[in-house]
């Protein structure tokens, strides 16, 4: 017979009341003001990151990023230097490796992912005795983040915000294509590489108060739910960055309220947020109902709603499109949409 | 090692070479020859482009019709030979910042993800981003150019619509307008309907024989497709690695060509 012994620790819940005492605490303070700038940096760099499909770079950067916080531990200075410092030099490396085409994107990045990681736990295996930081930058936790930890962050958070606001149109157009991109003129190159560098430090920034585990989430989730609800970039990035500090601030006031670390919480609200996303997603739900296309006429559908292509083969048939002048519902047709033998047919009969 | 790829094609016909004057030229290319390391793609070009007019481009596979449009746009440089634009030898350097506007590229129909986040508004406006330059914003005179240039693809009333539900050859309209967007004069496109079925390729031809004739807009397309090219293009330059034909698609010989490039 298998035998559990299972444990857990007993969990005292916090009272409001005390949760609001302390949000007159300087480091309440800080805390709850890390969750909304670190909720606005990942959720905007991670539209980007998601729509560029870098999703496994971001993981390789994390990564990265602990093994320079463990040798900053193990220096003992402090490890947001060399954090930043790992961490661009594999964006940048991974970014010159795709650049010159040397080999595949996920070779590269499979390659940097595993050899950072031996790094950091060479630097723990380094270090006299066991340090706290490590786990609370593995793990993460808002509640820790010290005042010199709270200006760096604030200042490169903001760097960050600005360059991407002035560089958004070039950068959108580099996602939809990077070909179309360089020949009308935008400088791809230099936007790639300071792209990188650009989701290199949000990583990094948020790498104590998220942990190196689960940073890369806060960065892909609240862009992956957002993208369950639109097909404007505008509407997207607001989306995201609503996600991002919903789940940061809700995800800080659970890890108070239960005493669990901050990055989990806020990890496990957005995932939550996501799957809710995802099981009502409009996009999902209209493509569902509707098919691509007219199978018909094959054209633009005018104002009217309705086919008006001359040539259209199913100008005789009931050829009715939705508000959209897009979609054809299925429902609409008693016969399958695709099939066209009943088109044939009565082409048939009238010969 | 020219001598040795060169591929015995006796047809060049000399008469139908195009006497035009430089002075009027938009594109000269002169003895040009390109390679891929040791592999000659092409040789012994020669060609000049005059401006309204609407040229097709023909060739197999790996014939070097996509590697002369590159190098026409200066993304490739000729160890050989002369590339001038618009009066500037390009073959060293690349284009200025602000002839570049003047060459607007459309490529191959792109694999647009259904879910991509632009609608076909935002897509026409991307062709203005050089124009506007980096750190600025978008201005109303770059929205009125976007929707003069869906006006030109009579797509105006699509503009709401996201690019990805739209069917291939009204994606390919809306690349044309993102270029037709940047106020070019050249439009070079490289196979834009290959990957659509012969009625949304014919109207796509038949869009480009329009702002060849409305605008006056010189056109030079690649195209598998000699019955299109046929019967819109007005001069058909046909190239394996070398021109193999260079004249009117009315003209008789064009069809043994043909025959000799894509069969032989």
């Amino acid at each position: 017979m298998l035998e559990f012994n299972f444990e857990i620790r007993e969990i005292e819940v916090a009272s409001l009341d005390a949760f609001l005492r302390s949000l007159e605490r300087p480091w309440m303070q800080r805390a709850l003001l890390a969750a909304f700038i670190v909720g606005i940096i990942s959720a905007i760099i991670g539209v980007f990151v998601l729509l560029r499909g870098m999703v496994f770079l971001g993981e390789a950067i994390a990564h990265s990023a602990f093994a320079g916080a463990a040798l900053g531990i193990l220096l003992g200075i402090n490890p947001i230097w060399p954090i930043l410092v790992f961490g661009i030099i594999s964006a940048v490396s991974v970014g010159y490796v795709n650049e010159k085409k040397i080999m595949r994107d996920e070779v590269i990045i499979g390659v940097f992912f595993s050899f950072f990681m031996a790094l950091a736990i060479l630097f723990i295996g380094l270090m006299p005795y066991y340090s706290t930081d490590v786990t609370a930058i593995l793990f993460g936790n808002l509640l820790l983040i010290s005042e010199q930890n709270f200006r760096i962050l604030l200042i490169l958070a903001a760097l960050v915000f600005f360059t991407i606001w002035m560089i958004k149109k070039e950068l959108y157009f580099m996602t939809f294509n990077e070909e179309l991109a360089q020949v009308s003129g935008v400088p791809v190159r230099v936007l790639n590489y300071l792209f990188l560098i650009l989701v290199a430090i949000s990583i990094d920034i948020s790498l104590r108060a998220i942990g190196a585990i689960l940073v890369f989430a806060m960065v892909v989730t609240p862009a992956a739910a957002a993208y369950q609800w639109t097909f404007r970039l505008n509407r997207l990035i607001l989306l995201s960055i609503i996600f991002g500090v919903f789940s940061t601030t809700f995800g800080l006031f659970l890890s108070y309220m239960i005493d669990l670390p901050s990055g989990s919480t806020s990890v496990v609200v957005v995932t939550s947020i996501f799957a809710f996303s995802f099981l009502v997603s409009p996009k999902r739900r209209f493509g569902k109902f509707a098919i691509d296309e007219c199978v018909f006429c094959r054209d633009a559908v005018p104002m009217a709603g309705k086919c008006e292509d001359p040539d259209c083969l199913a100008s005789e048939l009931p050829h009715v499109h939705d508000e959209d002048r897009l979609w054809v519902k299925k429902e609409i047709f008693e016969t399958d949409f695709r099939d066209t033998s009943h088109i044939n047919s009565e082409k048939e009969l009238q010969q | 090692m020219i001598q040795q790829s060169r591929i015995q094609l006796d047809t060049v016909q000399e008469s139908n070479k195009r006497s035009i004057t430089p002075n009027n030229s938009f594109i000269r290319l002169k003895d040009v020859a390109v390679a891929y390391g040791q592999e000659v793609a092409l040789f012994d070009i020669s060609l000049e482009i005059s401006p309204g007019e609407f040229i097709g481009i023909c060739g197999p596979n790996a014939s070097g019709k996509t590697t002369l449009l590159k190098t026409i746009l200066g993304i490739i440089k000729p160890f050989q030979g002369i590339v001038t634009l618009f009066g500037k030898d390009v073959s060293k350097g690349g284009l200025s910042h602000a002839d570049r506007f003047r060459i607007g590229y459309v490529p191959q129909l792109l694999n647009i993800d259904r879910n991509f986040p632009a609608s076909v508004q935002d897509v026409i406006l991307m062709g203005r981003y050089s124009r506007i330059g980096l750190f600025r914003r978008i201005r109303k005179e770059d929205r009125q150019k976007a929707w003069e240039a869906a006006e030109k693809v009579h797509l105006e009333d699509t503009l709401k619509r996201p690019i990805g539900h739209l069917s291939g050859g009204q994606q390919q309209k809306v690349l044309i307008a993102q270029v037709l967007a940047q106020n070019p004069e050249i439009l070079m496109m490289d196979e834009p309907t290959s990957a659509l079925d012969f009625k949304m390729a014919r109207s796509v031809m038949k869009l480009l024989d329009e702002l060849n004739r409305n605008y006056g807009l010189t056109i030079f397309t690649i195209n598998h497709n000699i019955r299109l090219l046929r019967e819109f293009s007005q001069r058909i330059i046909c190239i394996n690695k070398r021109i193999a034909f260079d004249g009117s698609p009315n003209d008789p010989v064009l069809e043994s060509v043909v025959e000799k490039v894509f069969f032989s």
